[in-house]
C-alpha cells in the first residue's frame, strides 16, 4: 500500500505556491512550534516519532539533534542536505520541486529544535530548477513572515539561504558539504570533532537530509506517537522509494517501512518488463550491495534489508533483469566512483582509479588470471579505511557482484567474451 | 596556565604511557620513542588524515584507525605493530606507489624521502600494478614535467603524494592563498590559482615540509645529493628575529638552507631571506682582496700593506688631533665578538667614542631617552605573543620586517583568538588579520597614541590606577577629539581600540622600523610609555621596540653606541682599566663632523652609508670630505668606492660567532665554508688593526667570551619606570609642492644592501619599484611597470612604478636593497616624514 | 756404459721430443704489447660511461656510484640541462684511488657506467689520473660489451 504523507499533494501543481500550501495546512507545525513548544519538546516529539535519517546512514534525527551542545556560546547552523547526488536516488528533488514548503517548514522547525537562527539549504549544482523553486519558497516565506526577524510575534529570528553546490558526489557527505559551504575545496574532514559539535566554521551544525526535514512538520502537527505508528519497530513512519531500471512503473513511491520489496517492484513498479525476470536488485543506491530475486521478500526497513545482506541507503531500488552484464554494471559504477573520488585520502583516491582500470580491462576482454583477486584484496584495502563512506560505497557493490556473480567475471577473463548475450555485448 | 596539566594514560604495545590530555596517539607513541610512519602529519599542523600511513589498532575498534586524529583516551589499547597494522601500511604504500615514479636517482629528495624511508621499512617488494602510471604533463619541453610554481620552486606533480601539507601550511601558517587543489580523484593536482605565483616571502617552507620531491627550489635542485652533504649549525644573519638555520655544505660550497626547528623563536619556519640569503656569500665578484687607493684607482695590496697602512694612518690622526677625530661604523649584521673587538678598539686604543651601528637611520638623539631606551631594551618574547588576548602592532609592516614574528602573531590571532590592532602610516599585511587596521596621517603617531592614553586615563580613572591621573592631568588640554582629529582617524575607532586595551588579560605592544628610525622616536616612545604606564603593563604584558637587524640587540648590549648607560660605561670602565670621557658621536653627527672637518678618518665594517643612510646628499659630501676612509665589505658598494682602503670582509657562512636575536637570546653560529679568496671575518680584521697599532685586543678567545658575558650580565634596564613621560601632540604639516610622504623600506624578499647578489632572492625581486596604492595609480594613470620620476626637494629618482594591492592610501614606498637606486638622495636626515612628488614618465 | 746409452738414446729424445712437440703447438705466451690478449668477460679494466642511442647522458648523477666506491674515488657534481633534466656536470673518478671493485659498475641504476677492457693507463704524472667524464665517453668501446646484457638480466630478477 502506498501511504502518502509527504507526498500528500504531490500532484497538485499549485503546492509551490505558498498560498496553496497554506490552504493544504502549511506553516501550521511552524506556527504551532513557535508559539507553544519548547526546543526540547520538539526534539522529544521527534525522537518519540522514531524518525531516522533518510539520507543514507539512518541514523535517528532527534538524537542528533541532542548532540548539539546547549552550553556553547557560538552560533549553531542547520543544514538541509538536498546535495542528492546518488545514483539511482531521486525523492529529494521531487521533495524540492513539488512540496519546497514541505522542506521550508521543516528545515525552520529543525532549526527551532536546536537553537539555530540560521538555516542553509546545500542544493546540488545540478540541480537547477529545484533550487530556483527552494528559492522562490523561501522569499515567499520570507514575503509571509513566516522566516526573518520576530517570525509570529515569538521574538524568534530565523534566516534561511539556499545555495547551490559545485555538482560533486562527494559534497552529499555532510564534512565535504560543510567544507564546500564554507568556501573550501569539497573534502571530508576528518571525524571527530563531529559537525554536531564543531561543524561550519568550527560552529555546532546539524545536516539532515531534505526528506527527513520534510518529514517533521507532519510529526509536530499529528504527534510522534502516531508516526511511530507507521512502520515497523525499529524502522518507523514512511520512506520514499526511488525505484528505477528493468521496471514497467519507475518512479517514486512512498511506503510504510517494513512493506516487502517485491510489493514495491511488483505490485507498484508493476514488475519486471514483459518476458524478462530479475537478476539482481540495489535496495538503496548505487553504493549498497546487491540483493538476489531470491531475498526479494525482504521488508523494506533498515534492519531486514541489512540481515539480507544489504543496506537500505537512500531508498533507491535499482532492478536489473537477466540481460544485464554485471561487469558493465560494476564498470560503470567503479567508473563513477572513481571520478567523484575527492581525492584525499590515500585508498580511495589510488584504489579506486586501480580497480577502475582492472574492472574495464575486464569488461574489454583483456583480463588477466588473477585479477579476482587482486580486486578482492584492492577491496578489502579500501574498505573501512578510508575518511569518508564514499571508498566504502565504492567498494561495497563490487565485492557483493563479485561474490554473487563471480562466474560472470571469470567467464570474461577466460572466454574474453560476455556470459550474457545482451545488447550490451562487447565488441 | 595551570599548573596540573588533566593526563590521561594509554598502553601503546603493552607500554603505559601517560600524557597530557587531548594528545593524539600518535604524539603519544612518539613521546616515548615508538615510531609511525607519517606524511601528511605535521607537528604545527592540524591533522587531517589523509594518508592513511599511520593506521593503529586500538582495542574495541573494529576498524584501523589514523592515529595522527584519534584523540589518546584513558584506558586505550594501542598496537602499532599487529599483523593488521602491517598489513594497512603495506596496502597504504602500495596505492602511493602505484602513481608515483621510480625516479629517485634523479629525485632531489632521494635519500631524505620519507616515501623511500616508510616504503623502506615498512613497504613490500613488488607492486602488483600492472599498468602504466599516470603521467601529469603541463610543458611538454621537459621530459619530467617540472612546472615552476613560483620563482624559486618547481613541482612535479607526478611525485606528489597529496598529503596536502604545502596547501595546508600555505593557508594554516602563513595565510596565503596562492597554492591549492585542482583536479580530482586520483588525478588530483596541487596547483597554483589562476595567475597566481608562489612567491610569498615564506615559500621555501613549502619545499622543506614537501614529504617527497614533488616541490624541490631552484638552489638545491639536481646540485648534490644529501648523503654527501655535512651539516653545519646556524643562525640567520637578516632581521632580528634570530631563527635557527642548517647549512647544507659539501667541500667549500653551502648548497642549502633548512630551518632548525627553536620552538621558542621559529617554530620550524623561517622566511626566503634566511632561506636563500647565504647565497651571496659565493656570488661573482666577492672582494677577495685588500686594495689600497693610489691616485685615483683603488689597487690590490697584501694585508699587511692595508693593515699597515690603516694602522699608521690611524696612529698619525690621533698624535696630531685625537682619537676623537676617528670615526667607526659597523653593521650589525657583525657578530658579537666583531662588535666587542670594535668598541674594545675604539674606546681603550683610540680613546674615541665615535661608534655607531645605526647607519639607516635618521638624525638620532644626542642621547637616548630613558624611555626610548628602556623600550628597546625592554623584555619581550616571541613565544609569549601567542599568550595575548590583545595584540598591537605600532609602526611597522611586520611581515617584511620580522617575518617571524608576524607568523606569532598570525598564529595568536588565528589559533588562539587573540585581537590584534594594527596602527601605521599605511596598509599593510598584519592589518588582514587585525580588527581594526589604524592607518594615520603620516607623522601624527605621537598624537594617536597619546590620544589613546587620554582615553585610558579617562576610563582608568574609577579603577584607582593612580598613574592615570597624573597622566590626564599632564595631558589636560588635550582630548581624544583633538587626537583622533590630527591624525585623521575617527575618535570611535580610538575609544574602541582603548577599551580593547583595557579589557584587555594580556598585551604584546610590538613596535617597528618606523618609530626607531624616525627623528621623532623620542617623542613616540615617550607616548608609547605612557601607554605602558596606563595600562599597567609590567603586570599584563610586554611591549618592545624591536631591534632591526640579526645583531642590533648585540651592538646595544654591548655598547656599540656613542652614548652608553651608567652602568655599562661602569662595568666596561672596570673591565677595560679605562673610559674615554670624550662625547661620542653617532652616525649623523660623524658625517657632520667629517663635513666640518672635525672628523679625519672613518673605519666602516659591512654597512654601506653611502646607500643606506637616509639622507645621500649629506652622506656623500660627508665621505668626500675625509682624509682617510677604510672600508670593509663583501663586494663593492658605493661606499667602497669612496674608500682609501678597502678590506674583504667575510660572510657570517664563513666565520663563526654568536648573534643576539631582539628577544635578547644569544645564539652560536658555526662557520660552514673557509673564507673566500683572502676575505677575512670582521673580528680578526679589528684584531689585526689594533695589533698593529697598539697591541692585541684579547689575550685569548676565553677573554672574549668572559667579556661578553660580563655585559651581558648587566640588567638592560628590565622594567618600565613609574614616572610619566613629557608629551608632544605633533601635527604633519602637507606641503602642497611635495604631497605624497614617502618610505623607504625593506624590499619584501631582500634585507640591507647584499641581498640583491643572492640569486634567488634577485629572482623574487631584481629591481627598486615605487609601490603606489591602486587608487593613486588611477589617479596620475601610472600603470603597473611604468616609469615614475620621484622628486623631492632634495633629488630625483626615476623607477619603474609597481601597483600594489597592500597599499590603499596615498603614499609611496621604495626598497633601500638595490645598489644603484639611491633612494636615500629623496631623503633628509632631520625631516621626519620625507615628501615627494610623483610624474608619470612618457617613455619615447 | 749402459748409462751413457740410455741417457742419449732414450732419455734424451724423450726430453727432445717434449719440446719437438711444442714446436708444433700454439704458444701459451703471447707477444705483449705486439698482440694483445682478448680479456675475460667479467675483467674490470679503465671505466667508461654509456650514452642513450641519440647520443645524450645515460648518467643522471644520482651518486649512488660514489655513494657505493669504497675507496671514495668519484667526485660528481649535477646540474640542470636545457631540457630540465639532471645530468652530471663533473663527473670524475681519481683512478689511482680506486680499486677495480666495480661496485660503480652494480649501483648504476641506469646502466651508464660500466668497467671496461682497458688496462693500459699507466703514467708517469699522477694528474692524468682523474679522469674526467670527457675521456670517459670517449673511451665507450665500439662493440658493446657482452658481459652487459648478463647484468642487465640479472638486475631484471631482483
Amino acid at each position: 500500500m502506498e501511504k502518502r504523507i509527504l507526498f500528500k499533494y504531490i500532484d497538485d501543481p499549485n503546492q509551490i505556491h505558498i498560498d496553496t500550501y497554506i490552504a493544504h495546512g502549511g506553516y501550521k507545525a511552524w506556527e504551532k512550534t513557535l508559539k507553544t513548544m519548547q526546543p526540547a519538546q520538539v526534539i522529544d516529539e521527534v525522537k518519540k516519532s522514531g524518525l531516522r535519517g533518510r539520507g543514507g546512514a539512518g541514523f535517528p534525527a532527534g538524537m542528533k539533534w541532542n548532540f548539539v551542545p546547549k552550553d556553547s556560546p557560538k552560533p549553531r547552523y542547520l543544514i538541509c542536505n538536498a546535495d542528492e547526488s546518488e545514483p539511482g536516488t531521486c525523492k529529494d528533488r521531487v521533495l524540492m520541486e513539488q512540496d519546497p514548503h514541505g522542506v521550508v517548514e521543516g528545515m525552520a522547525i529543525a532549526a527551532y529544535a536546536i537553537g539555530s537562527h540560521l538555516a542553509f539549504c546545500y542544493v546540488r549544482g545540478e540541480f537547477v530548477k529545484p533550487a530556483a523553486l527552494m528559492e522562490q519558497a523561501v522569499k515567499e516565506a520570507y514575503d509571509k513572515k513566516m522566516l526573518g526577524k520576530n517570525i509570529f510575534g515569538t521574538g524568534y529570528d530565523l534566516n534561511m539561504v539556499v545555495h547551490t553546490g559545485g555538482g560533486a558526489y562527494i559534497c552529499g557527505e555532510e564534512t565535504a558539504l560543510l567544507n564546500s559551504l564554507e568556501g573550501e575545496r569539497g573534502m571530508s574532514r576528518i571525524r571527530p570533532p563531529f559537525p554536531a559539535v564543531e561543524g561550519l566554521y568550527a560552529c555546532p551544525t546539524v545536516v539532515n537530509n531534505v526528506e527527513t526535514l520534510a518529514a517533521v512538520p507532519h510529526i509536530i502537527n499529528n504527534g510522534g506517537e502516531w508516526y511511530a505508528s507507521m512502520g515497523t519497530e525499529k524502522s518507523k513512519g514512511t520512506k520514499i522509494f526511488s525505484l528505477s531500471g528493468h521496471v514497467k512503473k519507475p518512479g517514486n513511491y512512498e511506503v510504510e517501512m517494513g512493506t516487502p520489496l517485491s510489493y514495491l517492484i511488483s505490485e507498484l513498479g508493476g514488475g519486471p518488463l514483459d518476458g524478462h525476470k530479475i537478476k539482481a536488485i540495489i535496495p538503496g543506491g548505487s553504493s549498497t550491495p546487491f540483493l538476489l530475486p531470491s531475498q526479494i521478500d525482504a521488508p523494506l526497513d533498515y534492519e531486514s534489508i541489512a540481515a539480507a545482506g544489504s543496506m537500505l541507503g537512500s531508498g533507491a531500488v535499482i532492478v536489473m533483469d537477466e540481460r544485464t552484464c554485471m561487469v558493465w554494471v560494476i564498470e560503470r559504477l567503479i567508473h563513477f566512483y572513481r571520478h567523484e573520488s575527492c581525492g584525499k585520502c590515500t585508498p580511495c583516491r589510488e584504489g579506486t582509479g586501480w580497480l577502475e582500470q582492472l574492472i574495464s580491462r575486464i569488461e574489454r576482454g583483456e583480463g588477466k588470471p588473477g585479477d579476482l583477486e587482486k580486486i578482492d584484496s584492492i577491496c578489502d584495502n579500501i574498505l573501512g579505511r578510508t575518511i569518508c563512506p564514499l571508498g566504502d560505497a565504492a567498494v561495497m557493490p563490487i565485492q557483493s557482484a563479485l561474490k554473487l556473480f563471480r562466474d560472470e567475471f571469470q567467464y570474461h577473463i577466460d572466454h574474453k567474451k560476455c556470459l550474457v548475450k545482451s545488447e550490451f555485448e562487447f565488441k | 596556565m595551570a599548573d596540573t596539566v588533566a593526563t590521561v594514560t594509554l598502553t601503546i604495545n603493552g607500554r603505559e604511557v601517560t600524557v597530557p590530555k587531548g594528545t593524539t596517539v600518535l604524539e603519544a607513541a612518539k613521546s616515548v620513542g615508538i615510531e609511525i610512519p607519517t606524511f601528511c602529519w605535521h607537528p604545527k599542523l592540524k591533522p587531517v588524515g589523509a594518508c592513511r600511513i599511520c593506521y593503529v589498532e586500538i582495542e574495541k575498534m573494529p576498524k584501523l584507525q589514523v592515529s595522527c586524529a584519534t584523540e589518546a583516551m584513558p584506558g586505550m589499547v594501542v598496537n602499532t605493530e599487529s599483523e593488521k597494522v602491517k598489513e594497512g601500511r603495506k596496502a597504504v604504500l602500495e596505492f602511493i606507489l602505484i602513481n608515483h615514479p621510480l625516479d629517485c636517482p634523479t629525485c632531489d629528495k632521494g635519500g631524505e624521502c620519507d616515501l623511500q624511508d616508510n616504503t623502506f621499512a615498512h613497504g613490500i617488494d613488488d607492486s602488483r600494478f600492472d599498468f602504466n602510471k599516470y603521467r601529469f604533463i603541463r610543458e611538454r619541453k621537459s621530459t619530467f614535467d617540472d612546472y615552476r610554481i613560483g620563482p624559486e620552486i618547481v613541482r612535479n606533480q607526478n611525485r606528489c603524494i597529496l598529503c596536502f601539507k604545502c596547501v595546508r601550511a600555505n593557508k594554516e601558517i602563513f595565510g596565503e592563498y596562492d597554492l591549492g587543489v585542482f583536479q580530482g580523484g586520483n588525478i588530483s593536482e596541487i596547483d597554483t590559482a589562476p595567475g597566481e605565483k608562489v612567491d610569498s616571502i615564506y615559500s621555501g617552507n613549502l619545499v622543506e615540509i614537501c614529504p617527497v620531491g614533488a616541490l624541490t627550489n631552484t638552489d638545491w635542485r639536481y646540485k648534490i645529493r644529501v648523503w654527501k652533504t655535512q651539516q653545519v649549525k646556524s643562525v640567520c644573519s637578516y632581521c632580528a628575529d634570530g631563527c635557527n638555520l642548517t647549512l647544507w655544505k659539501e667541500r667549500d660550497k653551502v648548497y642549502r638552507v633548512t630551518s632548525r626547528r627553536n620552538d621558542v623563536i621559529d617554530e620550524g619556519w623561517i622566511c626566503d631571506v634566511g632561506r636563500y640569503g647565504y647565497q651571496l656569500a659565493s656570488v661573482e665578484g666577492r672582494l677577495t682582496t685588500p686594495l689600497i687607493k693610489k691616485g685615483d684607482k683603488q689597487v690590490a695590496a697584501t694585508w699587511e700593506e692595508a693593515i699597515g697602512l690603516i694602522a699608521r694612518k690611524f696612529r698619525e690622526i690621533k698624535d696630531k688631533k685625537g682619537g676623537v677625530c676617528i670615526g667607526g661604523l659597523i653593521s650589525p649584521q657583525q657578530d658579537c665578538e666583531a662588535l666587542l673587538a670594535f668598541s674594545k678598539f675604539f674606546r681603550t686604543q683610540l680613546h674615541s667614542n665615535n661608534i655607531d651601528f645605526r647607519t639607516e637611520y635618521k638624525m638620532l638623539p644626542e642621547k637616548e631617552s630613558p624611555y626610548y631606551s628602556r623600550l628597546t631594551s625592554a623584555s619581550f618574547r616571541i613565544a609569549d605573543i601567542e599568550n595575548s588576548d590583545t595584540i598591537l602592532v605600532v609602526g611597522t609592516n611586520l611581515i617584511k620586517e620580522h617575518p617571524i614574528v608576524h607568523l606569532r602573531v598570525r598564529k595568536a590571532v588565528n589559533q588562539k583568538g587573540a585581537k590584534l590592532y594594527t596602527l601605521n602610516p599605511f596598509t599593510t599585511k598584519s592589518g588582514d588579520l587585525s580588527r581594526d587596521e589604524i592607518v594615520h596621517v603620516p607623522g601624527t603617531l605621537e598624537a594617536f597614541l597619546n590620544g589613546l592614553c587620554i582615553g585610558l586615563a579617562e576610563k582608568a580613572d574609577g579603577e584607582g590606577n593612580v598613574r592615570a591621573a597624573e597622566l590626564k592631568a599632564r595631558l589636560e588640554p588635550n582630548t581624544t577629539a583633538k587626537a583622533a582629529e590630527i591624525c585623521g582617524i575617527s575618535e570611535a575607532r580610538l575609544n574602541d581600540l582603548a577599551e580593547a586595551l583595557r579589557s584587555a588579560k594580556k598585551i604584546s605592544i610590538i613596535v617597528g622600523e618606523l618609530v626607531s628610525g624616525s627623528p621623532a622616536r623620542e617623542a613616540i616612545a615617550a607616548a608609547i610609555h605612557n601607554l605602558t604606564v596606563v595600562l599597567n603593563l609590567n603586570e599584563r604584558g610586554q611591549a618592545a621596540i624591536l631591534s632591526r637587524a640579526a645583531n642590533s640587540k648585540g651592538a646595544e648590549r654591548l655598547g656599540v653606541m656613542p652614548s652608553l648607560s651608567k652602568e655599562l660605561q661602569q662595568k666596561l670602565k672596570s673591565m677595560w682599566g679605562g673610559f674615554p670621557e670624550t662625547e661620542g658621536r653617532a652616525t649623523d653627527r660623524m658625517i657632520h663632523a667629517a663635513k666640518k672637518e672635525e672628523l679625519d678618518a672613518l673605519l666602516i665594517i659591512g654597512a654601506n652609508p653611502v646607500a643606506s643612510f637616509p639622507d645621500g646628499q649629506f652622506v656623500r659630501e660627508g665621505l668626500d670630505k675625509l682624509d682617510f676612509t677604510v672600508v670593509a665589505d663583501l663586494y663593492e658598494t658605493e661606499t667602497t668606492e669612496k674608500a682609501d682602503v678597502v678590506l674583504p670582509l667575510s660572510s657570517w657562512v664563513e666565520q663563526s660567532g654568536h648573534f643576539i636575536n631582539l628577544e635578547g637570546t644569544m645564539q652560536r653560529f658555526e662557520a660552514a665554508i673557509k673564507p673566500v679568496g683572502n676575505s677575512r671575518p670582521g673580528r680578526q680584521i679589528i684584531e689585526d688593526i689594533a695589533r698593529e697599532f697598539k697591541g692585541g685586543l684579547f689575550a685569548d678567545a676565553h677573554e672574549i667570551a668572559r667579556e661578553m658575558q660580563e655585559l651581558l650580565n648587566v640588567e638592560p634596564r628590565p622594567s618600565f619606570p613609574d614616572a610619566v613621560a613629557e608629551v608632544k601632540f605633533a601635527e604633519e604639516k602637507i606641503e602642497k609642492d611635495y604631497p605624497y610622504p614617502l618610505f623607504v623600506v625593506d624590499e619584501m624578499h631582500h634585507f640591507g644592501h647584499l641581498t640583491e647578489r643572492s640569486r634567488s632572492l634577485a629572482a623574487f625581486a631584481a629591481e627598486a619599484q615605487v609601490e603606489i596604492s591602486p587608487s593613486l595609480a588611477e589617479k596620475l594613470q601610472i600603470e603597473n611597470g611604468s616609469l615614475v620620476r620621484l622628486e623631492s626637494e632634495t633629488g630625483k629618482l626615476v623607477l619603474p612604478a609597481k601597483i600594489s594591492e597592500m597599499l590603499d592610501n596615498d603614499v609611496i614606498l621604495i626598497s633601500r636593497n638595490f645598489s644603484g637606486t639611491a633612494a636615500n638622495m629623496l631623503q633628509m636626515r632631520k625631516k621626519r616624514i620625507d615628501r615627494v612628488r610623483l610624474i608619470r614618465v612618457d617613455e619615447k | 756404459m749402459v748409462d751413457v746409452i740410455r741417457t742419449v738414446f732414450i732419455a734424451l729424445p724423450k726430453g727432445f721430443y717434449t719440446t719437438l712437440k711444442h714446436l708444433f703447438k700454439k704458444p701459451v705466451t703471447i707477444q705483449y704489447p705486439k698482440v694483445k690478449r682478448e680479456m675475460a668477460p667479467r675483467y674490470r679494466g679503465l671505466h667508461y660511461l654509456e650514452v642513450y642511442e641519440d647520443g645524450t647522458d645515460r648518467c643522471v648523477c644520482c651518486g649512488l656510484c660514489a655513494a657505493a666506491c669504497p675507496a671514495d674515488a668519484i667526485y660528481m657534481e649535477g646540474a640542470e640541462n636545457e631540457k630540465g633534466e639532471r645530468y652530471a656536470k663533473i663527473y670524475e673518478i681519481n683512478l689511482l684511488r680506486c680499486i677495480y671493485c666495480g661496485f660503480c659498475e652494480e649501483a648504476c641504476p641506469e646502466e651508464a657506467i660500466f668497467l671496461g677492457h682497458e688496462y693500459e693507463f699507466s703514467n708517469d704524472n699522477r694528474d692524468v689520473f682523474i679522469f674526467t667524464k670527457e675521456q670517459m665517453l670517449a673511451n665507450r668501446p665500439k662493440k658493446e660489451k657482452p658481459f652487459k646484457r648478463i647484468i642487465r638480466r640479472v638486475r631484471r630478477i631482483f
